[in-house]
């Protein structure tokens, strides 16, 4: 005890380029979650540096993290976090409101994004109205609506049965054949397989970083 | 994101909990109408003051001739008539504050005319009469110094009388009958209205000695009055004179200065004073009314805020991770709050106005709709809405973007 300070993660060297699909795989307690909250402009590392594009986000403010995150990232949770309120479509337009885009603009971007992932007839739709797999499906919708550079998924199969989860993982995997960078954080070996590089952490360090030769 | 997004968003969530939504603003709600039934008294009360000075005129005394009880033996109401135009000569000699006095008597009777039939209050005075209570004349003309001087048969009628006797508007040189005795009517007055216990423009006057001739010889022999109106020359010396008026008449009565006095003085700036008392206790008593509940309702609203802001901690956090910045957050919260207040402050307007019409309908009280109250009201809930908002706003903007995701 005494001066030990706990580390989430230590030593973290990793770069990753765009276009990438990367897994991050490890037990609760590695530090996978700390790393992806880092990615993901969630929160900035005590010491040492991250530069997302441009930015060394290390330095930035709560405000310019939001822009970040509002702009260039998307994330896809576990448990989806679709607000139960609001429709598919009013799900899907919230990264847009923030972004100031107007009323015509994100509507239409809405659907979009709600067509390109096979939830057309579903628009209107409450959360509570539509299965695992659609509420998914809704909220991948919402990360692509604002045309990120990266997609963060969080366990995105982890609240669905094996046959939904392959179609989630598919539609990731379309989208990262269209250029947009995903990570994806999983504990499932079947999962990071769909990754062309896995990352392996233990404890708070990089524990193996390969390229999938499975994918 | 601009503020129609923000009510959109607002409103889907005060319409999620619609019955918590109402409850929260049941403060605002009491205390926005009590701050408009408040207002609305107040300047009931003074408008209805400044009405009762134009119907009786300012600065009057009336003093009214009372039964005395003597060794405890009352001697009935009316039956006796104390004053005298001496009295009212000795009054206007001795105290310099007394500008006029006008004496007066009075029956009840039937007056005939144009084969019409009505019962009104016929007066016997002066020309005082009009000038002390405020009359002023519609038609024709107040008497001559020879009519009253003579006891000439003339009349002035009220407004109503004319209205129950006559068919035409002007009534001027009519005969109308009182108690049988054919007079002229010279004067039509303005109507006044009536009050909540008589009806000012029900009325006959008729010169003094005329009156006292033909029409209560009996009821009033010799130089027997039933009051007299005195106006004082100014406000300031209403209450003194008001003494030096007893002080007068008891020497004059000859009665000691604790005995019963045989005549009753009434200082109509008295009841006005109690009046205004009255509306301002009441006004007090609201005004507490309204601060306690817009305070404890500015708590509750707080108290739900922060509920709710807990409640959808997750959901925060999830609006944060897709690009909400501190003060978008901190907005929709406000605007939840100033929502709810203002929903509260719409139906305490509404229900204030129901109190209002209710209370002046039913209780006669003057109640005057002041619209500044609704201003007011709109600007004390808006204002509660966002004081009381701010802290769990802020508390909801502050929050961990991680740490509110992972809120279960």
């Amino acid at each position: 005890m005494g001066d030990n300070k706990l580390l989430a993660l230590d030593n973290i060297d990793l770069s990753i380029n765009e276009g990438d699909f990367v897994s991050i795989m490890g037990s609760s307690g590695s530090g996978k979650s700390t790393l992806m909250n880092i990615i993901g402009c969630l929160d900035v590392p005590s010491s040492g540096e991250y530069h997302f594009r441009d930015n060394n986000v290390s330095t930035l403010n709560s405000n310019k993290l939001a822009e970040l995150r509002n702009k260039d990232i998307g994330f896809v949770f576990q448990n989806f976090n679709l607000l139960p309120r609001l429709n598919a479509q009013e799900n899907v337009v919230l990264p847009l409101l923030y972004s100031g885009k107007n009323l015509k603009e994100r509507n239409q971007l809405a659907i979009e994004a709600l067509e390109s992932v096979g939830l057309k007839d579903r628009v209107h739709h409450r959360p509570n109205q539509l299965s695992g797999g659609q509420q998914q499906r809704v909220s991948i919708a919402r990360a692509i609506a604002g045309s990120p550079k990266l997609i963060l998924a969080d366990e995105p199969t982890g609240a669905l049965d094996s046959k939904t989860g392959l179609e989630i993982m598919k539609i990731l995997n379309d989208l990262n054949a269209k250029g947009i960078t995903i990570v994806l954080v999983t504990h499932e070996d079947d999962i990071a397989n769909y990754g062309s590089r896995i990352i392996k952490m233990k404890d708070g360090k990089i524990l193996e970083d390969k390229k999938n030769v499975n994918n | 994101m601009s503020i129609t997004d923000l009510i959109y968003l607002s409103q889907k969530s005060l319409r999620s909990n619609i019955l918590r939504s109402i409850l929260t603003s049941l403060g605002i709600i009491i205390g926005v109408s009590s701050v408009i039934t408040m207002i609305s008294i107040g300047s009931g009360a003074r408008i209805e003051v400044e009405q009762q000075i134009e119907r009786f005129g300012s600065n009057n005394l009336i003093v009214r001739s009372q039964s005395s009880s003597n060794r405890g033996v009352s001697m009935g109401a009316n039956s006796v008539n104390t004053l005298t135009l001496k009295d009212m000569e000795a009054l206007k000699e001795e105290l310099p504050a007394i500008k006029a006095i006008a004496p007066r008597v009075s029956l009840s009777t039937q007056i005939v005319a144009n084969g019409n039939n009505w019962l009104a209050t016929v007066t016997g005075t002066t020309n005082d009469y009009f000038d002390l209570g405020n009359w002023k004349f519609e038609n024709g003309r107040s008497f001559e110094e020879e009519e009253l001087a003579s006891g000439s048969r003339v009349a002035i009628i009220g407004k109503t009388v004319q209205k129950n006797l006559f068919d035409t508007d002007s009534p001027i040189d009519e005969v109308i009958r009182i108690n049988k005795v054919p007079f002229t009517v010279i004067g039509l007055l303005d109507a006044k209205g009536g009050t909540a216990w008589a009806d000012l423009d029900d009325t006959v006057i008729v010169p003094l000695k005329t009156a006292k001739q033909r029409l209560v010889a009996k009821k009033f022999p010799g130089d027997q009055i039933r009051s007299m109106t005195i106006n004082v020359r100014s406000s300031d010396l209403l209450f003194k004179t008001e003494k030096d008026v007893d002080t007068v008449m008891r020497k004059l009565h000859k009665i000691s200065a604790n005995g019963n006095p045989d005549f009753v003085i009434r200082n109509y700036a008295q009841f006005l004073n109690a009046r205004q008392e009255s509306s301002r206790v009441m006004s007090i008593l609201l005004a507490t009314v309204a601060g306690i509940s817009l305070i404890v309702g500015g708590i509750g609203i707080m108290n739900i805020m922060l509920v709710t802001v807990t409640e959808r901690t997750k959901e925060i956090g999830v609006c944060m991770s897709v690009g909400a910045k501190k003060r978008d957050i901190l907005l929709q919260f406000l605007i939840e709050s100033l929502m709810i207040s203002l929903i509260g402050g719409l139906i305490g307007i509404a229900l204030g106005l129901g109190v209002i019409f209710g209370v002046s309908e039913y209780f006669k009280w003057k109640m005057s709709l002041d619209y500044m109250s609704i201003v007011l009201s709109f600007v004390f809930s808006s204002s509660i809405g966002i004081i009381f908002g701010f802290y769990p706003a802020r508390k909801a903007a502050n929050l961990n973007p991680i740490d509110a995701l992972r809120y279960e």
